[in-house]
């Protein structure tokens, strides 16, 4: 079982991108399990989201407390939250973010991958400058560093959910999936 | 006979808690001691109409939109809603119990509202009573005159009126100025009246011969000269151009037109035909000034008159008294007055006036006239009469020879308003029918007395179902007021003062249908049932039926235990509660 | 069709699987996405009812109550302290013996204020004369409401069908919509025997003499007995139709053990995973999920735990004073029998805290090393 943890803030669309990642999975035969985190959440207040990925049906339902990778909407959380909490050696950290992997030096035990989601959301006109919606764009990143899913099925996840800009939102996650930076030393995960 | 589900097992019982059968069996009306009935009662507002009018329910038809019902509801107990909506000084609405809730409703110009918009409506619509030979003669063609004519017609009667002038209408022709009734709705409701059968014999003037020669065709008289005789001022001058009685003016101003009463012009008096001449003559381009020897408080003129001619700028002098009358070259050149102090009560209710010595001061005036009060021509009065001043008057005066002779209108009644006048012609009607058939016409008029105090209905008297109508007066603390809200009354509506006094245009205008559905939805409807059905909603022992067919409701004795509850609730006391006889 | 939704979303789902006529509901957290989903259902013609907007819950059970009693399908959703704000309605509801169903998403009750799961909520509403039925998956919540209403129809008495606060309610996993005209042929429309129609003169509820008043109450306990045999047999034919049964009850991992674990809703579902654990490590203990709850299936508890040494239930709430309310109900199943097994009542899990497969583990360790419990509440994750 895969468990993935998702860091936004209230407002950005990470229980929604937790969803679409789930759909994507699920279309190609996985079992999943997507939930937010269970609080009284505010917009712009840091938030959570998880996903469980198997391939059997999954019977646990209880929170994640050691994500085998994790997905971070905003960058300026690392500064705000201990975003590695619980996270397994080795677990890829997918950040939001114009910098390259190299320039996250506080992630030695872990794989950083980065990718610019606000700069393509803003380009697909998603959102608003000051606030682009880029959780659609940031799956696309997830596909390409873990492998888990496709990203044919993760841009058709979105097409079948997102009511409103659905092209947009789609090819956001295939440009992101083109964008993302690896870290110069590493690889992506094989399916 | 049905009787009480009785289960004596689980499984026969519905799984559902719900009645399978009814409690018509349990005759709960044998715990009854307080019996209430649907029962209507008097408005205050009907007691207090001397024209006997049904205000509510031609008020209740106006609200549903029934304006021609309304129409003939008024004209059942008036030949004159358009002259009444116009210048009745309308006792209804200080008596009406929404006074002392908000505003009173606006009852007279609903009545002129339902006049003119029935205008081409004609009186044949209404029932007529029978088809009667007898001869009855009317003396006097006012108010009082033609309500009594047109009641006749009404109880089947073809009744000739003597007027001895060119025209008729009495006083409401040539007493009232235009601006307050104009010549088009008098002379519609007087040709309404014809269409009946009345016949009105112009310049026919009636003397005591009538009497003792050709009058003995009539079965019976009905006589309302009405009281022309212009007191005089007893002052020194007096006599001469240029005093002229203040009704003789008025009369002039209607039949002759150019009248010019002076430059300036001296009105003595302070009721309403001192304000309708000061009025006219300020209409005709004079200065009129009043003299009034009390203060505003005891002028016996209707206090929306008053009003009106300050509006128009009209000059006042209160608490002075004429005492002579300067002349020049025969001519007035002015009138000495003097200032006057109010002092003891006196046997009228009001404080006495008393001159104040060395006061005297000269008004400059070239006319004066004076309307200090009218008398009435006693000389058709046969000498034997007693007047009662508090009602109509019933004298026979020639039993031995069968016939009838009755008095009406301010002949013989100190009240001297049209609405009076018509209701008292009702009364000579309906005395002059009770007489012919052999009745006591007072008996008669005490069982078609509206109320305690009112006037008498020609309902009650044709529609003997009437006259079980309660007499009991719903006043204010009776009714439920928690079922009413706070509408306040229709502004008034009127030509600007300084468009008015220009010439005779009529100076206040009528309600646009609107305002009349607004004003008849503000009344209460005091003791009189309007189906609002709040009984039938509140009977907690579904003991109200309702009749669909004959739209309204009865009581289920069988079931109704008396709680009152339907009592309590009903707004506007239509419901009684009376002790069980058993 | 298969799709990953929310256990709310499953809700909306099965309300319009059911054709529902009337809905009236309440929001508040976490049931708020119900109503959201279904008066856009409403709104968009999906489902063809009509939504009442109320001012608070205790209205919502009132008008549902009166369009049930015209004789329409009626529904609404609540929790926490929307539920409970509704209880003298619901008394009313079970009194008049109508078939309304009513979802109630699982939270903790104030103060102090928390929205986490907690079973409390429904469990104190255990004598108010509904029925009660606790789901452990999304799956379960959309097939449970169909056969909600076609129990409610057939024993006259309410039902609450109940899922998890979050847990359930907003967590998406994939989910089977069963085919409408299957639906329909498992769930006729309803037609009540008495209903207000206007057509006929009739008193609903009318005052009742002490006469006749117990004997209404002993029909709500009989309709009650009838309803156990009424869920089974209508699980059966659900199972016929659509290859999915829950029972009232079901046995887990059971084979041979002597030690079994209670448990209701969601937490079941963790606690097969750590079942399975434990078989893979040879201890052998079973699992009995009650999806049941009222009526309270004695006969069946009695037949399926008499032959074990030991019981832990797992409780999610309590009554204050006694015990955890599963354990309570159980152990009186056995007051009177002469072979009985040691009842162990844990209580984990309030306020929405979270119920780990180690907290599961430490329950069954319990039970396994004690021969009988030290107290009537064995407290779970309490800070000590």
């Amino acid at each position: 079982m895969i468990e993935i943890r998702f860091h936004g803030r209230g407002g950005q669309g990470a229980v929604v991108a937790s969803k679409l990642l789930a759909s994507a999975l699920f279309a190609e035969g996985k079992s999943v399990q997507s939930f937010p985190s269970f609080g009284v959440e505010r917009r712009g207040a840091p938030v959570m989201a998880f996903l469980r990925i198997d391939n059997h049906p999954i019977k646990l339902r209880t929170n994640v407390y050691n994500p085998d990778h994790i997905i971070v909407l905003d960058a300026t959380l690392v500064e705000a939250v201990d975003v590695t909490s619980g996270l397994k050696p080795k677990g890829w950290i997918i950040l939001n973010s114009d910098h390259s992997p190299e320039e996250f030096t506080g992630f030695a035990s872990f794989r950083v991958a980065t990718v610019d989601a606000t700069k393509i959301a803003v380009e697909n006109h998603l959102g608003s400058r000051t606030h682009p919606i880029v959780n659609t764009a940031i799956l696309g990143a997830f596909s390409k560093v873990t492998g888990l899913v496709s990203i044919e099925a993760v841009a058709q996840s979105i097409r079948e959910a997102v009511p409103a800009k659905t092209e947009e939102n789609a090819r956001a996650a295939v440009e992101a999936y083109d964008k993302t930076v690896l870290p110069s030393n590493d690889h992506p995960t094989e399916g | 006979m049905p009787r009480a589900l009785d289960y004596t097992k689980e499984s026969e019982m519905p799984s559902v808690p719900v009645s399978l059968g009814d409690m018509k069996w349990s005759k709960t009306g044998s715990w009854r001691y307080m019996r209430p009935n649907y029962e209507d009662k008097t408005p205050p507002c009907n007691q207090a109409c001397p024209a006997g009018n049904d205000v509510v329910r031609f008020v209740m038809l106006v609200e549903e939109g029934k304006t021609k019902s309304g129409w003939l509801k008024i004209k059942e107990e008036s030949p004159f809603p358009g002259v009444c909506g116009r210048v009745c000084f309308h006792p209804c609405e200080t008596q009406c119990n929404r006074g002392q809730y908000d505003q009173p409703v606006s009852i007279h110009r609903l009545e002129r509202f339902v006049a003119d918009a029935c205008a081409h409506s004609r009186s044949r619509n209404l029932d007529r009573w029978g088809d009667r030979s007898e001869r009855v003669a009317i003396i006097g063609s006012g108010p009082a005159g033609l309500s009594c004519a047109y009641h006749l017609a009404l109880l089947g009667y073809h009744p000739e009126v003597f007027e001895a002038l060119p025209v008729p209408g009495g006083i409401l022709r040539v007493g009232i100025p235009e601006y307050r009734l104009p010549e088009g709705v008098l002379n519609r409701e007087i040709s309404d009246l014809e269409t009946l059968g009345v016949k009105i014999r112009t310049d026919t003037k009636v003397d005591k011969d009538f009497f003792d020669g050709g009058g003995q065709e009539y079965q019976a008289v009905f006589i309302a000269t009405g009281a022309h005789e212009s007191q005089r001022l007893g002052i020194s001058g007096e006599d001469g151009p240029g005093v002229i009685p203040g009704l003789t003016f008025l009369r002039e101003v209607r039949m002759i037109q150019k009248v010019r009463p002076g430059k300036r012009v001296a009105v003595v008096g302070g009721g309403n035909t001192a304000l309708d001449a000061a009025r006219s003559a300020l209409r005709l381009k004079s200065q009129p000034v009043i003299i009034y020897r009390r203060s505003q408080d005891e002028m016996p003129a209707f206090a929306g008159e008053i009003e009106e001619a300050m509006e128009e700028g009209i000059e006042i002098e209160f608490l002075t008294q004429p005492v002579r009358v300067i002349r020049e070259n025969g001519g007035v050149a002015g009138l000495e007055c003097i200032r006057m102090n109010l002092g003891e009560v006196d046997e009228t209710g009001r404080k006495r006036p008393v001159p104040i010595k060395g006061s005297n001061f000269t008004l400059d005036v070239d006319g004066i006239l004076v309307a200090i009060g009218e008398a009435p021509d006693a000389r058709l009065l046969p000498p034997d009469v007693e007047l009662d001043w508090r009602s109509l008057t019933l004298q026979d005066v020639s039993r031995a020879e069968s016939r009838g002779v009755f008095f009406g209108g301010d002949l013989v009644s100190p009240f001297r308003t049209v609405a009076h006048a018509i209701g008292s012609g009702k009364k000579g009607a309906i005395s002059v029918d009770a007489f012919l058939r052999g009745d006591n016409p007072l008996e008669v008029l005490e069982m078609t007395r509206i109320g305690e105090t009112g006037g008498v209905s020609m309902r009650k008297y044709i529609d003997t179902g009437y006259r079980t109508l309660s007499r009991h007066v719903v006043n204010f603390d009776e009714l439920n007021t928690a079922y009413f809200k706070p509408l306040s009354k229709t502004d008034r509506k009127c030509l600007s003062a300084s468009s008015r006094i220009r010439d005779f245009r009529e100076v206040n205008r009528g309600l646009i249908r609107r305002e009349a559905r607004y004003e008849a939805e503000r009344c209460f409807k005091c003791g009189t049932c309007n189906e609002c059905e709040n009984c039938y909603v509140f009977c907690p022992d579904v003991s109200i039926l309702r009749n669909m067919r004959k739209l309204k409701h009865e009581i289920n004795y069988d079931q109704c235990k008396g709680c009152g509850i339907c009592f309590t609730e009903c707004p506007r006391t239509a419901i009684s509660m009376e002790e069980e006889q058993r | 069709m298969k799709k990953v939704m929310t256990g709310n979303e499953a809700v909306a789902q099965g309300v319009k699987l059911s054709r529902v006529q009337v809905i009236s509901a309440y929001p508040i957290t976490p049931q708020t996405t119900i109503v959201e989903e279904l008066s856009e259902m409403c709104a968009d013609g999906r489902l063809n009812a009509k939504f009442l907007k109320v001012e608070s819950e205790h209205s919502a059970m009132a008008s549902i109550i009166a369009s049930c009693t015209a004789g329409v399908r009626s529904f609404t959703a609540t929790s926490s302290q929307g539920l409970v704000l509704m209880h003298e309605m619901l008394h009313w509801a079970a009194g008049a013996r109508l078939p309304v169903v009513m979802v109630n998403v699982n939270r903790a009750l104030g103060s102090p204020w928390n929205i986490g799961n907690e079973q409390s909520d429904s469990l104190s509403q255990r004598d108010t004369g509904w029925i009660q039925l606790y789901c452990e998956n999304n799956q379960e919540v959309v097939d449970t409401i169909p056969q909600a209403y076609r129990i409610a129809e057939t024993v006259k008495l309410p039902v609450m069908v109940v899922l998890d606060a979050f847990v359930l309610s907003h967590t998406a996993e994939p989910t089977e919509i069963p085919d409408q005209e299957r639906i329909d042929e498992f769930l006729p429309p309803f037609k009540g025997d008495f209903t207000l129609t206007g057509r006929r003169h009739q008193s609903f509820n009318p005052i009742t003499s002490p006469d006749y008043y117990m004997e209404f109450r002993y029909k709500i306990q009989k309709a009650m007995d009838q309803a156990k045999e009424v869920a089974r047999s209508v699980d059966e034919d659900y199972e016929g139709l659509f290859r999915r049964g829950y029972g009232i009850m079901e046995k887990y991992n059971w084979d041979g053990a002597d030690t079994v674990l209670v448990t209701s809703g969601a937490v079941t579902s963790t606690s097969r995973f750590v079942a399975d654990e434990l078989a893979k490590e040879g201890k052998r203990v079973g699992l009995l999920k009650m999806k049941m709850f009222r009526p309270f299936p004695t006969e069946a508890i009695r037949e399926v735990l008499g032959g074990t040494r030991k019981v832990a239930v797992l409780d999610r709430g309590l009554s204050f004073g006694q015990s955890g309310f599963f354990a309570q109900e159980i152990r009186s199943t056995f007051c009177n029998e002469d072979e009985q097994p040691r009842i162990f009542g844990f209580v984990a899990g309030l306020g929405g805290r979270d119920v780990t497969p180690e907290d599961i583990r430490q329950m069954i360790s319990y039970t396994l090393e004690n021969d009988r419990p030290r107290h009537d509440i064995i407290w779970i994750g309490l800070k000590q």
